[in-house]
């Protein structure tokens, strides 16, 4: 009894450093808004830091649901992602789509928004999904153009994702982490490091996730995501993972995110993606508290770099 | 002028498994076809055909993902749900 007397008090010592050294750096842990999490997230809103919002389910969204969501945002920070504009792409992005995340940034005062550096449609055919863009010259010129247009409708930067893709893309002259710092830096605009996409891309193309994480500049991390994929059999037999945001973080994304914690020099807005298969809401804030101790550990490493007490 | 031609030809391979079977058997002529340069026909002829076969099946199924439920039905079935639980405990009570 005693023993385990002692390990809640350490327990709770540990979690108590651990948010000392969160408020330090201002570090913050939410969750993607899913109406299927609805009703967990309401009883839970204690534990949640913050939540996004996929946009794009919101911008013909009938008036009460818009209600819904300002009187969400009222009760607990929001932040939208984009996931339909294709701004990484040499065709302009729509007008029309910017006018609506205007509108909408406009009715719930977002802390940020996000989108995705990937392409959507071409030749008017829509993909369906985040594809990769070819990385070259003009997909980082026309993404710089299309985030220029974007700040100046919206009003505010779009922080922009890396995403996952099974196909190295065609015709690419630039390696991924040249092309995401290309755009960053043309653009100035921050980065929202999603490392599940960065730990299925260096498993599928052969490269080391945490040598991709110093290779862009750590300086623009400002958003992360965690999720969980799947295991996928090539038609050759080989194995993809998929990043499908339908299973649990595993290990290797909070060791990328200790290190994430480590590089930046900035506050993180970390948040746990999970677009199916749902688990009990307990899990979910398991994994949230997972994410906490890993930017701690982090945070922690940081400080002994650099001589800061926290 | 070609970037856009070059994003327009992969969606159509990601897209149209016709276009993409063609496209596989003949890589060369079916870019040139397209109005890609040599210099995009030759960047072509190095696909990676396993990966373009498996992000294509993915595309495929996000495609065929049906509409989530709204947030309204979300709010119901919370305020159902807390309606039916303080039923059950009303009267156990």
């Amino acid at each position: 009894m005693a023993a385990e007397g002692v390990e809640v008090v350490v327990a709770e010592d540990v979690a108590a450093a651990e948010a000392d050294i969160m408020k330090a750096f201002h570090d913050r842990v939410g969750l993607g808004w899913r109406a299927d999490l609805a009703a967990g997230i309401f009883t839970h809103l204690d534990c949640i830091d913050l939540l996004e919002v996929v946009a794009d389910d919101f911008f013909d969204a009938p008036r009460g649901e818009i209600r819904a969501l300002k009187t969400l945002a009222s009760q607990v920070s929001v932040v939208l992602h984009g996931v339909g504009m294709g701004l990484a792409s040499s065709v302009p992005v729509e007008t029309k789509r910017l006018e609506k995340m205007a509108r909408l940034a406009d009715q719930v005062q977002p802390q940020f928004w996000s989108e995705h550096l990937a392409f959507v449609r071409g030749g008017g055919i829509e993909i369906g999904h985040l594809a990769a863009a070819p990385r070259t010259a003009d997909t980082l010129e026309g993404a710089a153009e299309n985030l220029s247009r974007a700040a100046a409708l919206v009003g505010s930067k779009a922080i922009m994702e890396n995403i996952a893709t099974l196909i190295d893309p065609s015709g690419s002259t630039l390696s991924e982490s040249a092309w995401i710092s290309g755009i960053l830096a043309s653009a100035d605009c921050n980065l929202l490091l999603d490392l599940h996409n960065v730990y299925a891309n260096g498993l599928n193309h052969g490269y080391d996730p945490k040598a991709f994480l110093r290779q862009i500049p750590a300086a623009r991390f400002r958003a992360i995501h965690i999720a969980g994929g799947k295991f996928i059999s090539a038609p050759d037999a080989r194995q993809g993972l998929l990043d499908d945001h339908l299973h649990d973080v595993p290990d290797p994304v909070f060791e990328l995110l200790e290190e994430a914690a480590v590089l930046s020099p900035n506050a993180l807005t970390v948040i746990l993606e999970r677009d199916g298969a749902y688990p009990s809401m307990g899990c979910l804030l398991a994994q949230m508290d997972l994410a906490r101790q890993a930017l701690a550990r982090g945070r922690a490493r940081r400080a002994v770099a650099e001589e800061v007490p926290v | 002028m070609s970037a856009r031609v070059f994003e327009a030809f992969l969606t159509r391979i990601y897209v149209d498994p016709g276009a993409r079977a063609r496209f596989k058997a003949n890589p060369r002529a079916e870019a040139r076809r397209a109005g890609l340069s040599d210099e995009e026909c030759a960047a072509l002829e190095n696909t990676d055909w396993i990966g373009l076969e498996m992000a294509a099946r993915s595309f495929a199924r996000k495609r065929q993902m049906k509409r989530k439920p709204g947030f309204n039905f979300a709010i119901v079935k919370f305020l159902y749900r807390l309606f039916a639980g303080c039923l059950a405990l009303f009267r156990r009570g």
